[in-house]
């Protein structure tokens, strides 16, 4: 740890504010798919911003009841209040509540990092929202520790919880796809909204995420055994459908959807298709033509030819320089080394490292919290 | 080292890898048939493109008859100290340069294009290359020069043979650029640029007639990466410009060199100001070499090209913009950023109107130097667009000089493996063309045009257009035509050339010159010259003159 980390301090140089921290993070058998997310959470900044807030405010979370929002905030402000520049920290804490939380990620087996991506949001804007209706219902103390059951029923008393809360988490990573149907027979157009904190795409060899985004939002046929029931014409109607990005998220998270099952196989396999993505990046299909541009900060890597093994590590991009994190050890690499995560044109290839999850923020107008 | 009989390169190739089963050997256009009709590759066991991490870029040579005295590094004399079979071929062929040369320089005029017109030339070349293999370094004939892993390839265009006749090997670093010029007033002729930011000149011809595995006869510029050591991004011969050329680098600068200097004269500039600035330093002494240094952005340049008549410079870069300079005046006129992500690669039009350029939004994007603002996008890959060529020697049906209308093809591919072949007609995309009266020779009169324009100051780059106010091209045709991404293609008067990262290049035959050049042998070859003759200038030939 000693000799790395000198030598990484000595990578980074001046060119890094003082303020910036950039520690390994030890793994406790196979913790990687944990490590790697945890790392590119961090140098999302905004969301590392309005966490640390969070835990500043909530002092008295101490005395509180332990949870994954409480142990991510502890471990942020941990690595963000270390003296020294770089070194290693051990996620100890909020691994242990991990895997009491939920039994999936209890295993030493190799797990999903967008799995568990996808869980750590989810179970943030929870306890987010648990809070903020314990908060409301008792409105004269502020602590947002004394929770109660009642909380909904509180909520509706004061006649303003109709609209579901929006919490910083939502507003850093929620964005809403529209799922339009039009009915081929009255052209009526149905439009559903639902949210995400990321987008999974389907991947095609030697191809680009621009194409897989416009894939995505590709016109699909309903019809034969898959027909659209249409409540104008009252019966099963073929229809076309197609998702469209109607609020664009301010951090775009990109899962590629490397595992997939492959029915004659009775498994799942991994793709190494090589997917290019670009430094920048904006989106087509999106309901307005926008054209917000976003810019790439993470990327968690698979490393492995299967789904059931293998390793993840992250590459992230902080004040304009690129970082290697792979679980202790960090270190600096050029941008563009970042083409070599892109994967392989040919499927016999010995590349393995795969970039698997993509973090990209707008430039545009900042958040708005 | 390993194989010390020089061009004798094993022939189990890795060409194997680039047959596939999903890949068809001809592809399907408005006017016919592209038919495959030779594949060059490298011997197989080099280091596979995710270890080298250099991409393989391709260069056409045409190493037309020069009278002797012009070319001093290989007098003819040079022959006689090698093997006897190579005398006796020098000698013969040399009887038969001297006559045919008047024909075709009288009939070429000014060629301004690469390969090309000498037709007659490369046939007899390739003639005498599959008869005597390594040895057809006669000073004529068109090459295919590609870079992969630590070495440059030499190929013959015209002959079937898939292995290279000649391979030069790097030990200090890998090459990665190299460029050709036509116009050699003495041997040096060939510009190497290698990762390590160091540049070699040498003299093909030279390079040619040697059997060892080194480059030859070399200059050797920015020594160990002496004056900039970041790596060679592109490589360019000034058009015109008396052996001068310019180098850029993956830090963003660009480098003006005269091959008539020495290359170890001391050149330190001073540090540039203002980073995001563009600017000129000039050497302080007049024997330093390189004589000039532009600072064009930050970040690496990827592409640059020069127009046909040299005017102008344009350069592409990881900043996302394409940047054009009045080269001689040292100016930036004018320049663009891509809808998003970094610009790839850039190409003129021959009469110096448009700019092609591909990049990492995927698409191919036409500059119109007229209206200094991008006014056309090609939508149509599916991936990174990573080389972009008009085709000069396209004529449109109804080009008979009456029509409004101007249609340019041009090509693109991608490292999606395809190649996209697209129609650029100028009425359909609403640019309003002020030009000359029709059938009028057609002159570079860009600077002067541009006059008439003054909605946009000289020297301002544009921002990104936003995405509706594009008007937007669908490609002609789309086909799969490789197993790797692609990284260059090539427009000739008989062939379209493309080429893959990892060092397979395909030959593809344009529409009725596959038919009458499907015998490989010599003899048909020599034969169907005769016959081609008035196809020639009948049908291609009508276009190309008239340029």
């Amino acid at each position: 740890m000693g000799a790395a980390g000198s030598k990484l301090e000595k990578a980074l140089g001046d060119q890094f504010p003082e303020g910036e921290r950039y520690f390994g993070l030890e793994n406790f058998g196979n913790t990687c798919y944990c490590n790697s997310v945890l790392q590119a959470l961090y140098f999302c900044v905004p969301f590392r911003e309005q966490l640390l807030d969070y835990y500043a405010n909530n002092k008295n979370i101490g005395d509180a009841e332990e949870n994954l929002l409480t142990c991510l905030a502890d471990l942020f402000t941990q690595i963000s209040s270390q003296k020294k520049k770089t070194g290693v920290i051990a996620p100890k804490r909020f691994v242990q509540r991990l895997k009491k939380q939920n039994e999936l990620f209890r295993s030493y087996m190799h797990q999903d990092a967008h799995e568990f991506l996808n869980f750590l949001l989810n179970e943030l804007v929870d306890i987010l929202e648990k809070e903020a209706q314990a908060a409301k219902s008792d409105p004269e103390t502020s602590s947002p520790t004394e929770k109660t059951a009642n909380g909904p029923k509180n909520g509706q008393l004061n006649g303003v919880r109709k609209e579901p809360l929006v919490t910083w988490v939502h507003k850093n990573f929620q964005g809403i796809l529209t799922n339009e149907t039009k009915c081929l027979r009255c052209e009526t157009v149905t439009a559903r909204d639902e949210t995400f904190f990321d987008l999974s795409l389907d991947i095609e060899q030697n191809s680009s995420i621009t194409s897989c985004l416009k894939n995505f939002s590709s016109t699909e046929t309903l019809n034969a055994e898959d027909k659209f029931f249409c409540d104008k014409c009252c019966s099963l109607q073929e229809a076309q459908k197609r998702m469209k990005i109607k609020k664009p998220p301010h951090i775009l998270v990109i899962h590629l959807k490397r595992f997939k099952y492959i029915e004659q196989l009775g498994r799942y396999k991994k793709l190494s298709y090589r997917v290019v993505f670009p430094l920048e990046l904006k989106l087509s299909n999106t309901v307005e033509d926008a054209d917000i541009e976003y810019s790439l900060f993470a990327v968690v890597v698979h490393v492995g030819s299967g789904p059931n093994h293998g390793h993840y590590v992250s590459l992230v991009k902080s004040h304009n320089h690129w970082l290697f994190f792979d679980d202790e050890n960090v270190e600096m690499i050029d941008e563009s080394a970042v083409q070599t995560f892109f994967g392989s044109a040919q499927e016999y290839s010995s590349n393995t490292d795969h970039g698997y999850i993509l973090f990209y923020e707008s430039l545009g107008a900042s958040n708005k919290s | 080292m390993i194989n010390p009989s020089n061009g004798m390169i094993s022939t189990s190739s890795a060409a194997a890898n680039a047959q596939s089963p999903g890949l068809k050997t001809y592809f399907k256009t408005p006017e016919g048939r592209y038919k495959l009709h030779y594949e060059k590759t490298h011997p197989s066991g080099l280091l596979h493109y995710a270890h080298g991490k250099t991409v393989t870029q391709v260069t056409m040579a045409n190493l037309k008859d020069k009278p002797a005295p012009s070319t001093p590094p290989a007098p003819p004399s040079s022959f006689s100290a090698s093997s006897g079979v190579r005398s006796a071929a020098a000698r013969l062929l040399g009887a038969g340069n001297g006559s045919r040369a008047l024909g075709f320089v009288g009939g070429n005029g000014g060629s301004k294009s690469l390969s090309g017109s000498s037709r007659i030339g490369s046939l007899g070349a390739s003639s005498s290359s599959s008869s005597m293999i390594n040895t057809n370094f006669d000073g004529k004939g068109t090459y295919i020069i590609f870079n992969v892993g630590d070495a440059i390839f030499i190929s013959d265009l015209n002959s079937q043979d898939k292995d290279p006749i000649k391979s030069i090997h790097f030990s200090n670093s890998n090459p990665v650029c190299h460029a050709f010029d036509q116009d050699a007033k003495d041997g040096h002729d060939l510009l190497i640029g290698l990762n390590s930011g160091d540049v070699y000149s040498v003299s093909l011809r030279q390079q040619l007639q040697d059997v060892g595995k080194k480059l030859i006869g070399a200059h050797h510029y920015n020594k160990d990466g002496s004056v900039n050591n970041g790596r060679c991004a592109s490589i360019a011969w000034v058009p015109g410009g008396d052996g001068a050329f310019v180098v850029a680098h993956a830090d963003g600068n660009l480098y003006v060199y005269e091959k008539s200097k020495d290359g170890a004269g001391d050149s330190s500039f001073p540090v540039i100001k203002d980073q995001t600035q563009f600017s000129v330093a000039h050497a302080r002494y007049s024997k330093s070499n390189p004589i000039a240094r532009w600072h064009i952005c930050q970040g690496p340049i990827n592409s640059i090209a020069f127009s046909t008549d040299g005017t102008h410079l344009a350069t592409v870069g990881r900043d996302g913009y394409l940047r054009v300079f009045d080269y001689s005046k040292e100016q930036l006129i004018c320049g663009g950023k891509s809808y998003y992500g970094a610009l790839l690669c850039c190409a003129w039009s021959m009469d110096g109107k448009y700019i092609l350029t591909g990049g990492e939004d995927d698409l191919v994007q036409v500059w119109s130097m007229e209206d200094r603002k991008v006014v056309a996008w090609g939508e149509g890959h599916n991936s990174w667009v990573s080389g972009v060529a008009f085709d000069s020697y396209w004529s449109s049906p109804n080009s008979d000089g009456t029509g409004e209308t101007v249609m340019y093809r041009f090509g693109s591919v991608g490292q999606d493996t395809r190649l996209l072949l697209w129609d650029l007609e100028m009425d359909e995309i609403v640019v309003p063309l002020r030009r000359g009266p029709p059938g009028g020779s057609p002159t570079f009169s860009t600077g002067s045009q541009s006059a008439h324009w003054d909605n946009v100051p000289v020297g301002t780059l544009q921002p990104a257009p936003s995405m509706r106010d594009v008007p937007k091209l669908s490609p002609l045709v789309a086909h799969r035509i490789h197993t790797e991404p692609l990284s260059g293609v090539i427009f000739t008067q008989e062939s379209v050339l493309t080429v893959c990262r990892e060092g397979h290049i395909k030959i593809w035959m344009r529409p009725g010159f596959a038919e009458s050049q499907s015998g490989n042998n010599s003899e048909t070859l020599l034969s169907t010259s005769s016959k081609e003759k008035p196809l020639l200038s009948g049908k291609v030939g009508s276009s190309s003159y008239r340029q």
